[in-house]
């Protein structure tokens, strides 16, 4: 047997285990240690939480904020319009919880020291749009890590989370998690009470518009794995909304922002010839999706239709007039600051290529898609509503827990409550960690346990990937061609080109279909087989397995639901080339799905959309 | 133990045949590095940056600009070790230089001086001996708990590589320098035979592998961290000017 | 655009081994300092150029679609709140800004357990720590749904 039979266990024992140090999870961290004094909150993060997760760069917004205490928005005004974003389907009590407690957050941010810019005229934050105020945000997450490292108990930096643990004795209840140190290879073992899972979305499941070094620059972070779905599908937490997934139309390669170009700058769009296109299409849109035409704000699906059909009419590149909005220099300073603080990659694409945004206009693109609950769209985990204000069958148990008991969910783990983003997610994770302290407190002498067994063998799993490199590595010479496994990039490469090709990537300019499904369904069962032959030839290479093998669970997610949903809900995000329209006679309702673990079957539902607000 | 620790060597390694050894392994540190900066082209790569910084120079510094420079690079960046921000790195490496130099210098002095005189004033070999301790002190700990590729990157310490080369030579110089002394102490000239081998084996092994090694660097440093200053200073730094008077560099801790 | 180190500047302390968000700042085996070594894992999200304290690293636009001889440098300095950015076009045009990070003193944030006690009341109720003070209204919004509790 090699030497790693004398590897290193690490047993962690806390009340609340929160996995993943972003936003979601720092505000978990925040909240839980307020209510809970003395309980040992575990906060565990595969990179730093200095800077880890999707606000490594630092934000330049935040988008989610009401402004209630000058009257500006009403928390069920912000139901409303997320909803008509999401042309329907949405949980409009979670959206609600979120919208009433993030001023709360905002302020508390503003407390901690984010600079948020002032309205010179009435001293209130400077408003980018309706519901979004703009920050000074370089350091928004060094802020936010700062408040988590003086809450929870311990921070494990460089851990990765890989599989949840199940009670031993009560079933469909959480115990804990496993995991390993990236760095010296140690197995960890956290046994806890309540679990929080707050880690991050799904990049890197289609594949993205630039395939070489450019693959770096997705426009979400190449570390949001889908680890926020692949820990909690595979405990048999009920997903929805899987196929919701997200295209963005940003500038160009660097996928720079451009809210504060587009809403507080006001510069136009328009097709290489100038024209402003998206009028001219709305009949076109309308024949798709009736009366969700007629939304204001027009859907952003809607705004990346029109988009796509000039593009595909042969009228691109698309471009956004930046030069005609920088007439002074503190526009040009707001310009460029809303690049460098969360999308330096915008500002090198524009050196590099002789672009002045103040001289040029600016190419515009649609991204390729994104799996993620914390942004425009809402996949993710089936989670309970709050107690004062949630439809009967949206409660079940304690806010933001998730069909598993014990496990509770916020940012991109939690399906449904759209437009969240930062301010959000860190108000969901908030949520989640007060409503843990009281699922933990009474809980009484009734404590979950963690199975030996299943530890066992599941650090055998983890591990193996080194295993296979270390041994296949004898049948070739050199390089990176073996028979009898496959680095995680090439497993990776394979996903994207699945996904890209069958599920609606760019590639078929987001068009999929029943057929094309099922053969991505196929070839993706064939790859999930093949995830035992990973081979990873050290332990950065074991975290990219099992950043793959999160993906890969995702991706059957998001196929399963798609095919599940027979119409096009969201144009402009994805069609069904067999059911091209909107249909709400059917399909106004939550796909859902639930993995189950013992018999390896995918059990597909409806659930309904409740409409809470008028 | 303060007894000139070359004398013992003089049956079977006479004076001039050690000073002679001197002379050659000087020789291979300047061979080795000039080497290390042609064969790869690093000279010529030098040569083209001083070009380029130079022609982006917003003014020109004065001679006495230039001494001022310089001068603050060698107080700061030099003699104190200034550039490293970690104080744990930054105390080693100034044991581990000083240390080496004192130990150096007596060498030399002992080995031209007083090669088989049995009356070396007793503050040579008790300075040599601090030199011996004092960069072991600092190689050591710099060895086991403070290289970054063990400290940050998770590697366990006898992982070598050939960045190794350099520290691991010098330890193992020096540190059969430290055995010699003691094994003579023994009086047992078999042993002193065996030892002084081991030690002229090792000597030769880290002025011989200068130019695969790291020791190159020492000199590299000083250079670079002058031309660092000279380009802060006539604004051919493509850097950010600093809001505060000479910037800060080193991060504060993580509170 | 991916980031790499430069040879002269970097002194191998670690500090980008340890903030990378994407863990693919690691330390080259031959000259012990520090290199990219996955740039197609490479957000450029700038945390190692501006946590690296010599100023070594920096970054180079993907080459799958930015030209050469641009670029874009940073100096964080926390001491003073404020970043710059240098900005260097590949024809040569400069644009320097200036912008703040933060407006209190780093270390400074109150921790959750400096503040009293909540009691049982507020901990069965829907209020979340500070609320409803820091909301800026006197009560936390709820819906007025049938047959639900008040907040």
């Amino acid at each position: 047997m090699s030497l790693r039979s004398s590897r290193n266990i690490k047993f962690v024992d806390s009340d609340i285990l929160v996995i993943g140090g972003g936003f979601g999870g720092c505000g978990a961290a925040y909240e839980s240690r307020y209510w809970g004094r003395n309980l040992k909150i575990t906060l565990v993060e595969k990179a730093n939480i200095e800077r880890s997760g999707a606000v490594a760069h630092g934000l330049s917004a935040i988008n989610c904020y009401m402004g209630m205490q000058w009257g500006e928005n009403q928390p069920a005004d912000f139901v409303r319009y997320a909803r008509g974003d999401l042309m329907g389907l949405v949980r409009e009590d979670l959206i609600f919880d979120i919208a009433r407690h993030v001023d709360a957050t905002v302020h508390k941010f503003e407390e901690w020291g984010l600079p948020i810019m002032k309205d010179p005229e009435t001293g209130r934050y400077l408003r980018e749009g309706k519901w979004q105020v703009m920050i000074h945000g370089e350091s928004y997450k060094p802020i936010i890590a700062e408040a988590a490292r003086k809450s929870a108990s311990e921070v494990h930096n460089r851990i990765m989370v890989t599989h949840l643990l199940m009670d031993k004795v009560r079933p469909n209840r959480v115990a804990g998690a496993v995991g390993f140190n990236v760095r010296d290879g140690s197995f960890y073992v956290f046994r806890a009470k309540a679990v929080i899972v707050a880690a991050g979305g799904g990049s890197h499941i289609f594949k993205p518009r630039s395939v070489g070094e450019g693959a770096g620059r997705t426009w979400y972070a190449p570390w949001s794995s889908a680890s926020a779905y692949g820990l909690v599908l595979r405990a048999g937490a009920k997903m929805i909304q899987m196929e919701n997934r997200v295209v963005l139309a940003r500038f160009k390669d660097g996928y720079g922002p451009v809210g504060a170009w587009s809403l507080l700058l006001k510069a136009i769009t328009t097709n290489a010839y100038g024209d402003n296109y998206e009028a001219a299409r709305f009949d076109e849109i309308k024949s798709l999706v009736g009366k969700y035409a007629e939304t204001k704000p027009m859907p952003t699906c809607l705004r990346n239709h029109a988009m796509l059909q000039e593009i595909k009419a042969g009228k691109g590149p698309i471009y956004m007039q930046t030069q005609k909005v920088l007439d002074t220099k503190e526009k040009e300073e707001i310009g460029w600051e809303d690049l460098l603080d969360m999308t330096v990659g915008q500002a090198v694409v524009w050196a590099s290529q002789n672009i002045d945004p103040k001289e040029k206009p600016s190419e515009l693109t649609t991204s390729e898609p994104y799996v993620m609950g914390s942004h425009a769209t809402c996949s993710g985990a089936w989670a309970s509503g709050p107690e004062d204000c949630a439809p009967t069958d949206y409660q079940w148990g304690y806010n933001r827990m998730t069909t598993v008991e014990g496990l509770f969910g916020a940012g991109d783990t939690i399906g449904g409550s759209a437009h969240k983003f930062s301010s959000g997610s860190f108000t969901e994770g908030r949520i989640a960690g007060k409503s843990a302290v009281k699922y933990v407190m009474e809980l009484a002498g009734n404590l979950p346990q963690v199975d030996e067994a299943q530890v066992k063998m599941l650090e055998e799993t983890i591990f193996k990937p080194l295993e296979n490199f270390e041994v296949g590595r004898n049948e070739i010479v050199a390089g990176s061609v073996a028979p009898g496994y496959i680095s995680p990039l090439q497993g990776l490469q394979r996903l994207e080109k699945i996904m890209d090709e069958y599920a609606g990537g760019i590639g078929t300019f987001y068009v999929t279909s029943e057929p094309m499904l099922n053969r991505g369904i196929e070839l993706l069962s064939m790859l999930k087989e093949d995830l035992d032959h990973i081979g990873a030839e050290d332990i950065h290479q074991l975290q990219r397995a099992w950043e793959l093998n999160h993906r890969v669970w995702t991706s059957e997610a998001v196929l399963r639901h798609t095919l599940y949903r027979q119409e096009t809900r969201w144009p402009g995000y994805y069609y069904r080339g067999d059911y091209p329209k909107l249909n709400d006679a059917e399909w106004h309702a939550f796909t859902a799905s639930q993995y189950d673990a013992k018999t390896g079957e995918w059990h597909m539902s409806k659930l309904p959309v409740h409409h809470i607000i008028e | 133990m303060f007894t000139n620790p070359f004398t013992p060597l003089a049956p079977f390694v006479s004076p001039a045949v050690l000073q002679g050894y001197i002379v050659l392994m000087a020789l291979a540190v300047a061979i080795g590095t000039v080497f290390d900066l042609l064969h790869e082209k690093k000279l010529t790569f030098f040569m083209q940056e001083r070009k380029r910084a130079k022609a982006a120079a917003k003014l020109q510094l004065s001679a006495t600009d230039m001494v001022a420079i310089a001068t603050r690079t060698l107080v700061h960046d030099v003699a104190t070790f200034g550039e490293f921000c970690n104080r744990h790195r930054r105390i080693s490496h100034v044991l581990m230089f000083y240390g080496f130099v004192l130990y150096l210098i007596t060498t030399i002095v002992m080995v031209c001086i007083y090669p088989a005189d049995t009356h070396t004033p007793v503050v040579l070999p008790i300075l040599w001996n601090i030199g011996v301790l004092i960069t072991l002190v600092g190689g050591y700990w710099f060895f086991f708990f403070l290289r970054v590729n063990v400290v940050h990157d998770g590697q366990p310490p006898w992982r070598l590589v050939r960045a190794d080369l350099f520290i691991v030579t010098l330890l193992a110089s020096v540190t059969f320098a430290l055995l010699l002394a003691v094994v003579e102490m023994a009086e047992n000239s078999s042993a002193t035979k065996v030892f002084a081998s081991l030690y002229l084996f090792f000597t030769t092994l880290l002025f011989v592998s200068v130019p695969w090694s790291k020791f190159a660097h020492m000199f590299y440093k000083p250079v670079v961290a002058f031309q660092r200053r000279v380009e802060e200073a006539d604004g051919s730094s493509d850097l950010p000017t600093p809001t505060t008077k000479g910037g800060e560099r080193c991060p504060h801790s993580r509170t | 655009m991916p980031t790499f180190t430069y040879m002269t500047r970097c002194d191998g302390c670690g500090e980008c081994v340890d903030i990378c968000p994407s863990d693919i700042m690691h330390i080259d085996p031959v000259y012990r300092r520090s290199y990219n070594i996955e740039p197609n894992f490479c957000w450029e999200c700038y945390a190692c150029v501006k946590a690296c304290p010599q100023h070594a690293i920096d970054v180079r636009g993907y080459a799958d679609f930015a030209p050469l001889g641009h670029s874009v440098r940073v100096l964080r300095e926390e001491a003073s709140g404020t970043i710059s950015w240098k900005i260097r076009y590949r024809d040569g045009r400069v644009k320097e800004f200036t912008f703040p990070i933060r407006t209190t003193p780093w270390g400074s944030i109150k921790p959750p357990t400096e503040y009293a006690a909540p009691d049982a009341n507020a901990l069965n109720s829907q209020l979340l720590a500070h609320e409803p003070a820091a909301l800026g209204v006197e009560n936390l919004p709820t819906l007025p749904v049938l047959g639900k509790k008040e907040v």
